[in-house]
């Protein structure tokens, strides 16, 4: 079962997502914030992380450049899961394993669940 | 990191439209979910619930943005208040909130009663928008704190939300510092802030004579108002 790392600060938004993720059949875990990803990354090696961007405490940006120092992690796809979609290039933030952007005021369960299959390893 | 684009100029219409985005959005999916057949009735209730608390929230943050756009042409009655007595106010109406997300809210009383001059609607408003701050920022199983404080040389009262969640960074603190002292005007608190909450804030204290600030802590922060404390305190 792919495992997938699910970064969300809003805890009830998180609770869906990750009911989503795990009905389409992946293995999920909820990191709050920055620093509980890391944490979580070391324990839980996951194969595929859906990162909000505007998290509490330290950005996305911190955590995709900490992942990004260590060659283990830094092959790991990212999904850019965001209320600022409109302000990312998946393109252009490639170089950080970031792979898909998913619109989070737009997208439905079925957006979520193709980005995580596209990018599956 | 260049992220793809160039920023943008974060004017109060621009903050204001991605401080509701974050609840609408949360809303919609909620919504999305409550369509799952495979529901049971609790998972229903506990989800028709969160709606409706989100939404409550965004109509908070409407309504303050009225409320902040009417502070030139309004007359706003100061007059004693205490800050104890309206600190369990806000903590009952969101009581509810709180619980919903795992967390509690309290007040961390005086033991001698005080009074401060403030309009208590913009008062209430100032702490109900920092203890929704502190909600996002707080860890599961924390307990969120209202606090009142009195610096009797320079006749100030001080009421804080505590929150206990993650350290600010040095660089943050710094930025939040020196936005604050030059107030009023769009300060990003926190990452993800566009720092409209703290504007009106900011725009609501000024309005009582007063003004807003920030105290970082190794496990949070504490955002408070000072305001003058009441010459009628002598009389208790």
């Amino acid at each position: 079962m792919t495992r997938v790392l699910l970064v969300e600060d809003d805890a009830w938004l998180a609770e869906v997502e990750a009911s989503i993720i795990a009905d389409a059949g992946y293995e999920v875990q909820i990191a709050p914030h920055a620093p509980a990803a890391i944490e979580i990354v070391d324990a839980f090696h996951p194969e595929v992380i859906v990162l909000d961007v505007l998290l509490a405490g330290a950005t996305a940006f911190a955590l995709l450049n900490e992942l990004q120092s260590y060659s283990d992690t830094g092959m790991v796809p990212v999904i850019l899961c965001t209320n600022i979609a409109d302000q990312f290039d998946a393109k252009k933030l490639n170089e950080y394993g970031v792979k898909r952007v998913v619109d989070k005021t737009t997208m439905y369960s079925a957006d979520l669940v193709a980005a995580i299959r596209s990018v599956e390893l | 990191m260049n992220r793809g684009e160039g920023s943008f100029e974060v004017t109060p219409l621009v903050a204001a439209a991605h401080e509701l985005k974050a609840p609408l959005a949360l809303v919609r999916q909620l919504a999305l979910r409550l369509g799952d057949e495979h529901l049971s009735d609790a998972e229903r209730k506990k989800l028709l619930h969160q709606t409706v608390l989100t939404t409550e929230r965004a109509l908070r943050l409407t309504s303050d943005l009225t409320k902040a756009a009417r502070l030139d042409s309004a007359l706003f009655q100061l007059e004693p208040i205490n800050p104890d007595q309206l600190c369990r106010d806000v903590v009952s109406e969101l009581q509810p909130l709180f619980a919903a997300y795992g967390r509690s809210v309290a007040v961390k009383g005086r033991r001698h009663p005080l009074l401060l001059v403030a309009n208590r609607d913009l008062l209430r408003r100032i702490l109900l928008g920092f203890s929704d701050n502190a909600l996002h920022y707080s860890q599961p199983g924390t307990a969120v704190h209202l606090q009142i404080q009195a610096f009797k040389k320079s006749g100030i009262v001080r009421v804080g939300v505590r929150d206990f969640g993650p350290a600010l960074s040095s660089d943050m603190w710094r930025t939040l510092q020196k936005k604050l002292e030059s107030a009023p005007q769009t300060i990003h608190a926190r990452p993800e802030s566009s720092g409209l909450g703290l504007f009106i804030a900011s725009q609501f204290a000024d309005a009582m004579n007063g003004r807003i600030g920030a105290v970082r802590h190794k496990d949070g922060a504490t955002f408070y108002v000072e305001l003058q404390a009441s010459n009628q305190l002598s009389f208790l």
